[in-house]
């Protein structure tokens, strides 16, 4: 209630300026006029009143002042009164103003567009209600220390016993060809559990979710379809309930619509089936990994507390079924740290390197500020004499920096807004949540903290600077100020200048050698000319397994006669791309006791042509042919990792493998050895499952074949020397004169590939490479302004100098001396600065291969670079120097 | 001006001119003088901080004010006490007399 009054009474001596403060005169006027006429009526002459009065109770003037200020609008008042001067000063100076805006526009642009990202990906809450409440339950190899899928059964006792948790689901995704309505397209779909939408809360726009009758072997084929795909092929109406969506051949009733823009996990999925209507052959197997398995804890149960139940429940499963769960824990894990994955350390990183160009950005507008000030030395002091305040004038010279900085947060927001997306789209990769990015209040509210910091961190030097003049000494020098002081803030912020510049350039360079060491690396395969696509087969040929198997070496041997095509075969798994096929394995035909425990390999279920059509060197025995079917017995191949690791001088050709979960393939004996192919990326060596095995396709049993990882979910692998928009065509013509409803897609070459693998280092890379420009550019605008304006103040020493018989030469050397020797303290304080930093792109985000952090290479070929940088940037006016004239110079002062 | 009053306890200058314009509505100068009177010239009060509270009474809606003559036909602007002025001196009264009453106590006791 007094707080409203407060702010009406501010308000109204805000705006009715005028009259409240004629009131106010008139009152404390009145006020004194009485007071005089009391003393008067006492027998004082009318002076002597006025002056006891003014003793006693204060001057009119002093009066005034002392109520004016008292009220909280008077603070608003000299605010509004200042920002108007500020403005008019920075109008007066647009040259001025405009290089500090575009700096800070750029500075405080790339930060805004670089929170925004971490916003969106690290920051911003997942797109479920109470996403906090929500985890993932992994199985958890207790010998291997890494999570795994856990197996269905597994699963399915969880959710039996389990208490912490409100409810809990499993979710395992699945391709699906859909041939009807509309044209045959293929589509990531996902098998969920009934209580998937309810535990991640999704309430459906239209229709149900599924019943727990649905989620049965044999329950009805129903589907639940994403909100674009319902818009796509039924024009989103409601009558799309209970109609009919063919995938793989079978028609699926549609019960249910998602929300627009659902989704789960990164890539965008279209259909949603039940999931216990599966494919037994993954599902049944308590063993085998299968699904991912989500839940919600219950309100008031902590992630620790849900960890201990399920470590308890999982204890307990392994006594009632050693076989398949001996050696395996249960790992409860926020979805949050499970979608948001490992790049917040690249991130964060980069957030860190655009606060170093920020910081690069203000010690410009400083130096700028500071020049700037020097003319105005003689206002400030004239401020002072009059009764300036030192705080009154730093306040008035921060009001104008403030300005400055929200002019330049006002540019580099419309940059970042405009800019973030297409920056996003052009990085190629892999950045969870990409989609909630976005300028949004958290980032506005980031913008404008950054831009009042800004504003300080350049403004304070140079006003606290400022606010000191010695009144005297500088009403009576006409101008010249306090120079050596003020060259000594300059100075320091030319070496942080490049300091900072130093070490962005060390991680930017870093990187590079990085990508270029990984492009360089040999992956074990030839990865020019290799084209890879994904087939979906006509419904009317994957009934059976016989079928197929004639449809797919039918595919092969037309596609091998086209003109261009030296080999083509088929592969479960292709390197570098992030899908695996890891597999327990064991020497000879004994089972180990804990399968958990037993070594993990690599399974390659491929074509005899695979080998060529890879380039993969054969190095003893033999690879496939097509003569290894399911009639002839188990063959295998082996890489020379395995080969070395697990035959150690024995000879591996001829003896046996056995491997898988359960139930196990073989023993297969051993036929050749290969050449190890890096299969995790090309900057990766040490971890996860080295040892590669090739199986051959054509002895994959029946049951396999037809299932929807097997032969479907094969890729084809086609060496050819042609670029593949020359081959592609052809191929679709092979594909479709075998039948028409065979979609070709993921079309892919293996350069591609390769270099897709490598976006976790090149996204950075990139960005740094950037930001690295950027900070050069300022820093090198930055150092030729100092010198520059060094040189303008030192006119008349350097006249006298030439006066005195220097040489041009002298004058030149001295100069740039001047500068290269503030780059060069910036330069040992930024190696030692980046000698520690750059360990954070090592143990933090983990993007070096094959450089050390402190790469002596990349450090001498940086400092080399900002050397020359700098010593060009005091070049122009140490030759401005050089030219002056020193009759002139001398005259002039 | 310090020389014979002493300077005000932080916050009581309100109280005193809630209590003066207790009585009837009076101007600035009038109140000074009255609490000078009152005081036997131990409180003398400037203009600033006499307008100053006025303006913090004012905004708190303690106190009221209307431009009206004075007895020698000038204009002056005249306070005087709202429901809720008076319901804050009455309060505020009570926990004064409760503090001074505590503070003899103690100096007694020594």
């Amino acid at each position: 209630m007094s707080l409203l009054r407060s702010i009406a009474g501010g308000l109204r001596s805000l705006f009715r300026k005028e009259q409240v403060s004629k009131e106010l005169d008139e009152e404390l006027s009145g006020f004194l006029e009485m007071a005089t006429e009391e003393k008067m009526k006492r027998g004082m002459s009318r002076e002597d009143a006025l002056r006891v009065v003014r003793l006693e109770r204060g001057s009119l003037e002093v009066s005034k002042e002392v109520v004016r200020s008292a009220s909280w609008e008077s603070f608003v008042e000299t605010l509004w009164q200042d920002l108007r001067f500020a403005a008019r000063m920075l109008r007066k100076s647009p040259g001025f103003t405009t290089v500090a805006v575009l700096t800070l526009a750029l500075g405080i642009g790339v930060n805004t567009a670089m929170f925004s990202v971490v916003e969106g990906v690290l920051l911003a809450p997942l797109p479920y209600s109470h996403p906090d409440r929500l985890v993932v339950v992994w199985e958890n190899n207790l010998h291997f220390k890494q999570v795994v899928w856990p197996s269905y059964p597994n699963f399915k006792d969880w959710e039996r016993s389990v208490r912490s948790f409100q409810r809990m689901a499993a979710v395992k995704w699945r391709y699906y060809d859909l041939t009807s309505p509309g044209s045959p397209e293929h589509l990531l779909g996902a098998g969920i559990s009934s209580g998937f939408l309810d535990t991640l809360d999704v309430k459906l726009p239209f229709g149900r979710d599924f019943s727990a009758q649905e989620d049965q072997r044999g329950g009805a084929p129903v589907a639940i379809i994403s909100n674009d795909l319902w818009r796509n092929r039924f024009a989103g109406t409601p009558q799309a309930l209970g109609k009919a969506v063919t995938l793989n051949g079978v028609d699926y009733a549609i019960i249910g619509i998602l929300p627009p823009r659902f989704h789960f996990g990164d890539e965008r999925v279209d259909v949603y089936t039940p999931l216990a209507q599966g494919d037994p052959l993954l599902l049944d197997p308590r063993g085998a990994p299968a699904i991912v398995s989500i839940a919600r804890l219950n309100l008031g149960v902590s992630v620790v507390q849900a960890q201990a139940e399920m470590s308890a429940i999982q204890d307990h499963l392994v006594q009632l079924y050693p076989d398949a769960n001996k050696g395996l824990g249960a790992s409860v894990v926020p979805l949050r740290q499970v979608l948001i994955g490992d790049v917040s350390g690249t991130l964060l990183v980069l957030l860190g390197a655009v606060g170093l160009v920020l910081l690069i950005a203000c010690a410009n507008v400083a130096h700028l500020l500071l020049a700037r000030s020097a003319g105005r030395t003689r206002e400030f002091a004239i401020r002072a004499a009059l009764g300036a305040s030192r705080s009154r004038t730093v306040r008035q010279l921060l009001t104008e920096s403030t300005l400055l900085s929200l002019g330049g947060a006002a540019l580099g927001l419309t940059i970042a807004n405009w800019g973030v997306h297409p920056v996003l789209a052009a990085v190629p990769g892999n950045l969870p949540r990409s989609e909630s990015v976005g300028v949004n209040t958290s980032v506005l509210l980031f913008t404008l903290f950054v831009s009042i910091g800004v504003a300080v961190l350049f403004g304070l030097a140079p006003a606290l600077k400022n606010s000191k003049t010695d009144l005297q000494s500088t009403l009576k020098e006409a101008g010249r100020g306090t120079t050596t002081a003020r060259h000594r803030v300059q100075n320091s912020l030319v070496i942080l200048q490049m300091a900072l510049t130093l070490m962005l350039l060390v991680g930017a360079g870093l990187l590079f050698r990085t990508i270029q060491r990984m492009s360089n690396t040999n992956p074990g395969f030839d990865t020019q000319h290799v084209i890879t696509f994904k087939v979906g087969f006509s419904p009317s040929v994957t009934k059976t397994a016989s079928g197929m198997r004639t449809a797919y070496r039918q595919l092969l041997e037309r596609l091998r006669t086209l003109p261009g095509v030296q080999a083509a075969d088929f592969t479960y798994i292709v390197p570098l791309k992030s899908r695996d096929n890891v597999a327990a394995f064991w020497i000879g035909s004994q089972m180990p006791a804990v399968v958990r425990a037993a070594p993990r390999m690599m399974v390659f279920d491929t074509g005899p042509d695979y080998l060529r059509a890879m380039s993969i060197p054969l190095l003893r025995g033999r690879f496939f042919t097509e003569d290894d079917t399911t009639k002839s017995p188990c063959v295998a191949a082996i890489d020379d990792v395995l080969a070395s690791t697990y035959f150690r001088g024995q000879d591996p050709l001829g003896q046996t493998i056995t491997f898988g979960w359960t139930p196990p393939w073989g023993p297969c004996r051993i036929v050749g050895v290969v050449g190890h192919v890096r299969h995790w990326g090309l900057g990766n060596e040490s971890s996860y499952t080295q040892a590669q095995g090739y199986y051959p396709l054509y002895q994959i049993p029946d049951q396999w074949v037809t299932a929807s990882e097997g032969f479907p979910a094969t890729t084809v692998i086609v060496r050819t020397p042609l670029p593949a928009a020359a081959v592609i065509p052809a191929i679709k013509n092979v594909l479709y004169g075998i039948a028409k409803d065979q979609p070709i897609y993921n079309v892919e070459s293996m350069q591609e590939i390769a270099s897709e693998s490598m976006s976790a280092q090149r996204f950075p890379m990139i960005l740094l490479g950037v930001f690295a420009a950027l900070a050069l550019l300022l820093a090198s605008v930055g150092i030729y302004g100092v010198i520059s304006y060094s040189v303008t103040q030192r006119v008349h020493e350097i006249g006298i100098r030439m006066a005195l018989g220097a040489e041009k030469q002298n004058i030149l050397g001295m100069v740039i001396a001047q500068g290269l020797r503030l780059a060069l303290a910036g330069l040992v304080i930024g190696v030692g600065a980046a000698l520690v930093l750059t360990r954070l792109l090592v143990t933090f985000a983990n993007l070096l291969y094959g450089v050390k952090a402190s790469d002596p290479l990349t450090f001498i070929a940086v400092s080399t670079l900002l050397t020359a940088i700098a010593v060009l940037a005091c070049y122009i006016p140490a030759r401005r120097a050089s030219r002056v004239d020193p009759m002139v110079a001398l005259r002039y002062e | 001006m310090a020389d014979k009053s002493s300077d005000l306890v932080q916050g009581t200058l309100d109280m005193l001119i809630l209590k003066t314009l207790a009585l009837e509505a009076m101007h600035g100068y009038g109140v000074a003088v009255r609490i000078e009177q009152v005081s036997k010239g131990v409180f003398r009060v400037n203009a600033g901080s006499l307008f100053v509270a006025f303006q913090r009474l004012q905004r708190g809606g303690l106190i009221r004010s209307e431009w009206r003559a004075t007895e020698n036909n000038r204009r002056a602007k005249y306070y005087s006490l709202t429901e809720q002025g008076r319901k804050k001196l009455s309060s505020e009264t009570r926990e004064w007399e409760r503090q001074v009453a505590a503070i003899a106590r103690i100096l007694e006791a020594s």
